[in-house]
């Protein structure tokens, strides 16, 4: 028996335009919150339409006031609501912290498990869109920092309907990171109906024995490519893998790829101290210090502010700069 | 001309290591006291050591940048004689006197040199993993990767190496198969023990003792005969014809006592021993082991008899005392029973000689004054004697004493003490 999913091709954008239009029908508790998302459909399309389709209750304008717009969410997921939240940029989520740290993530703990606050918070992040200061920022690392937030970063269309459902169903706060340099990046086909992406397992894109890849976010298509390189000029095969969750991290699909690799190199935009790539290397250590070969190597933006545009090709890893270190581990 | 080792000792504050960061001196430089003689760094300060005495430079045994622990020498002074009033000051330096009472710590480093730190290849992780999967000690590699790393290659090629040679021994080549197919070895039985005392032995004695064995023959049938009789009408008073081998020799022995005898080279004496005393070489699991039947001029056949069976099993069951094995004047080897019918054995050092008894069988034998034809039972004895000590009429004649006995069981009767 074959079942016939109806998909269509959509760009990511359209993808978590999609996912929040699915959950809306399907969840009455389920409500959009943030800065022009309504009437004008929100500054990347994201929300389009939505403000016609469920009214004024259901997707909900707010004030420039990041530390209210969580604020509110919380007290909504607390009072039965499932509210998803936006940030117009991920470099606006500061106002916020605060409302994030002392009280989203902490509420479960807090009441010792009697409240819960079944919130997303989504928000473009990272560079590479000629976007002025602030709006390029990728600080993923500050939360997955904190305990009681799940991270998710989505790469492609299929993944970020999914994960987002997979979010808005979670019964705790997930940040959900979209990367707007892949936003309108290609299409591809995504299934109609409400599905989930598991949140915590990472995935596998191809598989290879020399060297495992990693990466998140829009700097996935950059590592295929990066990885593809590296197997035609150098004959180097690479299991390349796509993060998706920050935190929780798949430990298992981490740790079996290593260890049958031996060697890694791990790619993010974010600034390298204090990066994710360091949980990631130290997960590795962990769980599979005696398969290693050569060094954990890190290919990932500068310790300095991401640069204003004239800078942010240089700033940004690219492929030359994974290939080398594609190259580096396995001659070491 | 007294040498003194200046020690790195507690400058302050419980400093257990300093770094050298240079020396002041060099080897064969004339030092004055209290001259300094090397900066060193610790965690927190930097000193100059002086000079404890006055001397000259003889060694300097560490290096600028090493770490030197408290108690280790850094160099050493040779000095002029008539130092005595520095004493005092000397102590102070070298750090046993202004260190606390049992300091067991600082006093164990006294003069231990540059403590050697465990030495690190540099291999990765699944490197290692490797060597030790492998059981290969990665320390013992000589790496052939960047900056001397041990490779994966290293481990393995190491590991096919061992193989190689192991797989030498078991399966040999195919060009070597036939010759393997004689000599191959099928066991490696430790050279160590018993084995090897016996060797040691053995090589002493063919390597120092010039060795000649007479062979000759001896008719036993009479002494059987004695024993059958023995055996029928008195067979708890029956002996093994060893034992009656035994009196027999040392009746021979008494007429020549060059053959109980031992030779000291060293002193340019030849010993001749006051008692006889019967070496019996016998086979056991282990090899072979000598219990010695002592006093045997005093004993009678059956004493002999019954002495020489104990003896015998607490040989095979190694109960021997170490003085039941020691003593010895003249060693028989018994090999009869088991077969033999001539035999060249090595004399059981430092004897002057040695008799072997062979298979008794039964011969045509051309006997009497008709030249008559008759079935004898003859065994034949091998005479090895040292020939530094002893000539060959002199081994016949004993032989010849001694058959002489073992022929006419009554001569053995009329000899009893």
């Amino acid at each position: 028996m074959t079942t016939t999913v109806k998909t269509k091709k959509l760009s990511l954008v359209q993808a978590v335009t999609d996912g929040l239009r699915t959950m809306l029908a399907e969840h009455e508790d389920v409500v959009l919150l943030g800065q022009d998302i309504g009437k004008n459909g929100g500054v990347f399309r994201a929300t389009e339409g939505l403000f016609e389709q469920f009214g004024e209750d259901r997707v909900i304008d707010t004030p420039l006031a990041e530390s209210g717009m969580i604020g509110t969410s919380i007290g909504l997921a607390m009072n039965g609501f499932r509210p998803v939240v936006e940030m117009q940029f991920f470099g606006f989520i500061y106002p916020g912290f605060n409302q994030l740290v002392t009280h989203a993530t902490r509420i479960r703990a807090r009441t010792l498990g009697r409240y819960h606050v079944p919130m997303v918070i989504r928000a473009p992040y990272g560079a590479g869109v000629r976007a002025p200061e602030i709006h390029s920022d990728s600080m993923e690392a500050l939360f997955t920092h904190v305990p009681g937030l799940k991270v998710v970063v989505p790469s492609n269309p299929y993944d970020a309907k999914g994960l987002l459902i997979a979010a808005i169903e979670d019964p705790d706060p997930v940040l959900f990171l979209e990367p707007m340099k892949v936003y309108r990046a290609g299409r591809a086909e995504v299934p109609e109906t409400k599905y989930t992406v598991e949140i915590g397992k990472a995935e596998k894109l191809s598989e290879g024995e020399d060297v495992t890849v990693l990466a998140w976010g829009a700097m996935v298509p950059t590592m295929k490519k990066a990885a593809k390189n590296a197997e035609k000029a150098l004959g180097i095969s690479c299991d390349v893998i796509d993060v998706r969750t920050l935190y929780p991290l798949d430990k298992e699909t981490i740790s079996e790829s290593v260890q049958k690799t031996g060697r890694v190199v791990i790619v993010h935009e974010a600034h390298e101290t204090g990066g994710v790539s360091g949980e990631i290397a130290s997960l590795i250590n962990d769980t599979s210090f005696l398969y290693l070969r050569s060094p954990i190597a890190r290919v990932t933006g500068f310790d300095t502010p991401v640069p204003v545009f004239s800078l942010e090709n240089d700033y940004l890893p690219n492929e030359q700069k994974i290939e080398r270190a594609i190259e580096k581990v396995v001659r070491f | 001309m007294l040498v003194k080792e200046v020690k790195l000792h507690d400058i302050g504050e419980g400093m257990t290591e300093a770094e050298i960061l240079r020396f002041f001196v060099q080897v064969g430089d004339e030092v004055k006291v209290d001259q300094p003689l090397v900066e060193v760094q610790t965690d927190k300060m930097t000193a100059e050591l002086p000079s404890p005495a006055a001397g000259t430079v003889k060694e300097i045994l560490a290096e600028t940048g090493d770490v030197v622990e408290v108690g280790e020498t850094l160099l050493t002074l040779e000095r002029v004689g008539g130092e005595e009033a520095r004493e005092d000051k000397e102590e102070a330096f070298v750090g046993s006197a202004d260190e606390p009472a049992g300091n067991e710590r600082t006093k164990s480093k006294t003069n231990t040199m540059r403590i050697p730190r465990t030495k690190r290849v540099l291999a990765a992780p699944y490197t290692r993993k490797l060597a030790r999967d492998n059981n290969v000690d990665i320390e013992q590699l000589t790496g052939t990767g960047p900056a001397g790393r041990v490779t994966d290659e290293d481990v393995m090629s190491f590991v096919s190496k061992k193989e190689a040679s192991s797989r030498q021994v078991d399966e040999p080549a195919d060009s070597d198969r036939k010759f393997a197919a004689a000599a191959g070895v099928a066991e490696e039985i430790p050279f160590r023990g018993r084995r090897k005392a016996i060797a040691k032995k053995m090589a002493q004695s063919v390597y120092t003792i010039p060795h000649v064995t007479h062979f000759d023959e001896a008719d036993v049938t009479d002494l059987l005969a004695v024993k059958a009789s023995l055996k029928g009408s008195k067979p708890e008073k029956n002996a093994s014809a060893a034992a009656f081998f035994i009196k027999a020799l040392q009746l021979a022995l008494a007429e020549f006592p060059i053959f109980n005898a031992k030779l000291d080279e060293e002193n340019e004496v030849i010993r001749l021993e006051k008692g006889v005393h019967i070496g019996l070489a016998t086979d056991t699991e282990e090899g072979l082991i000598v219990p010695v039947l002592r006093d045997v001029e005093r004993k009678s056949i059956l004493d002999i008899h019954h002495e020489m069976k104990e003896l015998t099993l607490k040989a095979k069951e190694n109960r021997l005392a170490a003085s039941e094995m020691t003593g010895s004047t003249f060693t028989i080897s018994n090999v009869g029973p088991l077969g033999s019918t001539g035999a060249t054995p090595i004399i059981n050092y430092p004897e002057v000689a040695l008799m072997a008894f062979h298979k008794t069988k039964k011969m045509p034998v051309v006997r009497g004054e008709n030249d008559e034809i008759a079935i004898r039972k003859m065994m034949n004895v091998s005479m090895t004697f040292d020939h530094r000590v002893a000539d060959g009429a002199k081994a016949v004649a004993f032989t010849n004493r001694f058959i002489e006995y073992v022929e006419n069981p009554n001569l053995l009767l009329v000899e009893l003490v």
